[in-house]
């Protein structure tokens, strides 16, 4: 799982297209560290992934009504 | 009274303001004076509120001179980052754009508590952009500098709390911890630092970062003062929907019980990693006055610290996208850029994030059957170089902004309660912290622990020489 993500995850696709979707203008530089923070970010989904989790695990969070 | 009461407790100030032996106009006066003559070296306030704390100090003289209890912190200075409401002024929040926002109507909850014990508030506090930090810089208002050496980094997000605390401005203040704000700045500082519970104090009134993660805590050069601004500020808010319901639980009378008796571990594993020599030389210290024999692991504090990263980053990134989208230009590019790239990560890593959230929080609580306290560095370094943006850990070339908080990310990712306590080795000119970590709910261990220590001598926070 974790190298399956660092390996084939695209942080200058990712910012193409996500920044028309949000509505976000981007000067060369604030991209350029757009994607330096998007592959450190990848990096630490990799080694988060690499646990296995239940599909019956709570998330943490419990709204009480 | 004598300029040296200011570089003692507040517990002392109190003493004195409350036998007579200083009036709290005097300690005000006093205090004002030294931020004028320090503020412009240290970076520490953004705003005094000179007339409000004047106004303060003379109804705390006036109730004494009536016989009125005047409360635990009786005319004692404190101030807060500027990310907790203080009516009439605009929550900043360290950004340039919430200098728009209306001005603060009430106080933050934590605020007004601290000034109904008596506690005088001075002015508000630098901190890191919208306190996505560990640095303590700041482009709009520039870096709060390290009392102890201004060349350095304070830390951050809560770098004013820790350059006015270090500085002897203020004995307290306040800071905020999503994932180690209050506790970076307390070790790159030299000061003790508690994040409580999560869910323990009212965070109402503090503008929001990770609202899964965001914590409010005191900072303070003695246990005592950071053990009595905490009982201050214990107590149900209605007001803040985070918060736990749980019976309010006063640390101090038990301070001095000691360490006696609780059984401490220190964390090896990923906390002896990536940490330089003196980090790791702070524990051994803290461990061997406490004559702790054991280690403990936590498996997987790599991933608790990616998971909180994640979150950070995309709740983050959520809060602010609005502001990002019509106002770019407006934020500190190294905040901003970490901010949208959280905007555009995938919702799946959250989801997964907030299940192992919870899988790490029954390995956490499993440990502590064993143990009362764990112990592990606060920062892998001492406080980097102001500017410097790389260092190396581990043999690996690191941003600094994001990696100072290496070591207490894991731990508030669960929300767990540390007080952070800071150590001086012989030959270094600055100081560095160790996390005394306790289980939920029971900040009152890890301050009797810290007591303990800085009664040995083991700990101290000393006001800087700033020659």
């Amino acid at each position: 799982m974790a190298n399956e993500i660092s390996d084939s995850f695209d942080p200058e696709a990712l910012v193409d297209a996500m920044a028309p979707l949000l509505g976000l203008r981007q000067t060369p530089e604030s991209r350029a560290q757009t994607i330096v923070h998007l592959r450190i970010a990848a990096e630490q989904a990799a080694k988060l992934l690499s646990i296995p989790i239940d599909d019956q695990e709570e998330p943490a969070p419990v709204f009480t009504p | 009274m004598t300029p040296a009461l200011l570089d003692g407790s507040a517990h002392a100030i109190a003493t004195a303001v409350r036998t007579g032996a200083a009036s709290a106009r005097e300690i005000v006066q006093e205090t004002l004076g030294r931020i004028e003559a320090r503020n412009g070296a240290l970076g520490a306030f953004t705003d005094v509120t000179t007339s409000r704390a004047l106004a303060k100090a003379d109804a705390i003289d006036a109730a004494r001179a009536r016989g009125a209890d005047l409360g635990p912190l009786a005319g004692a200075p404190f101030a807060v980052k500027n990310l907790f409401d203080i009516e009439g002024l605009s929550t900043r929040a360290g950004s340039k754009i919430n200098r728009e926002r209306p001005r603060a109507s009430s106080d933050a909850t934590v605020v007004a508590r601290l000034e109904a014990a008596g506690g005088v508030l001075i002015g508000s506090l630098n901190m890191g952009e919208y306190a996505y930090d560990f640095t303590g810089e700041n482009v709009h208002d520039g870096p709060s500098r390290n009392p102890h050496d201004l060349k350095h980094m304070t830390g951050g997000s809560s770098g004013g709390s820790g350059a006015a605390v270090a500085g002897g401005l203020v004995p307290v203040a306040l800071g905020s911890d999503t994932n180690g704000s209050i506790r970076v700045p307390s070790s790159l500082c030299g000061l003790f630092g508690l994040k409580p519970t999560y869910g323990r104090l009212s965070r109402a009134g503090a503008f929001p970062f990770v609202a899964s993660l965001d914590h409010v805590g005191p900072l303070a050069r003695s246990v005592g003062d950071l053990a009595l601004a905490y009982d201050a500020m214990l107590g149900r808010d209605e007001a803040d929907p985070a918060q736990a319901d749980r019976p309010a639980a006063p640390a101090s009378p038990t301070l001095e019980v000691g360490a006696k008796g609780l059984r401490v571990a220190r964390l090896g594993g990923y906390f002896s990693r990536s940490a330089e020599p003196g980090a790791i030389a702070a524990v051994d210290a803290v461990a061997r006055a406490l004559k702790v024999a054991q280690t403990a692991e936590l498996a997987d504090a790599e991933q608790a610290r990616s998971a909180a990263y994640l979150i950070s980053m995309v709740e983050g990134g959520a809060l602010h996208l609005e502001r990002l989208r019509t106002r770019p230009n407006d934020f500190d590019p190294d905040v901003r850029d970490r901010l949208v790239a959280g905007a555009m990560l995938p919702g799946a890593w959250v989801a997964q994030a907030q299940k192992f959230r919870r899988r790490f929080r029954a390995e956490t609580l499993a440990l502590f059957r064993d143990v009362d306290i764990l112990l592990a560095p606060a920062t892998p370094c001492r406080a980097p170089r102001l500017g410097q943006k790389t260092f190396v850990l581990d043999g690996k070339e690191m941003l600094v902004r994001p990696n100072l908080g290496l070591f207490t990310q894991p731990i508030s990712f669960i929300g767990l309660p540390v007080v952070t306590a800071p150590v001086w080795t012989e030959g270094e000119s600055l100081p560095i912290g160790v996390q005394i970590i306790a289980a939920p709910w029971r900040e009152d261990l890890a301050l009797r622990v810290a007591s303990a220590l800085e009664q040995g001598g083991v700990v101290r926070a000393p006001v800087a020489s700033l020659s």
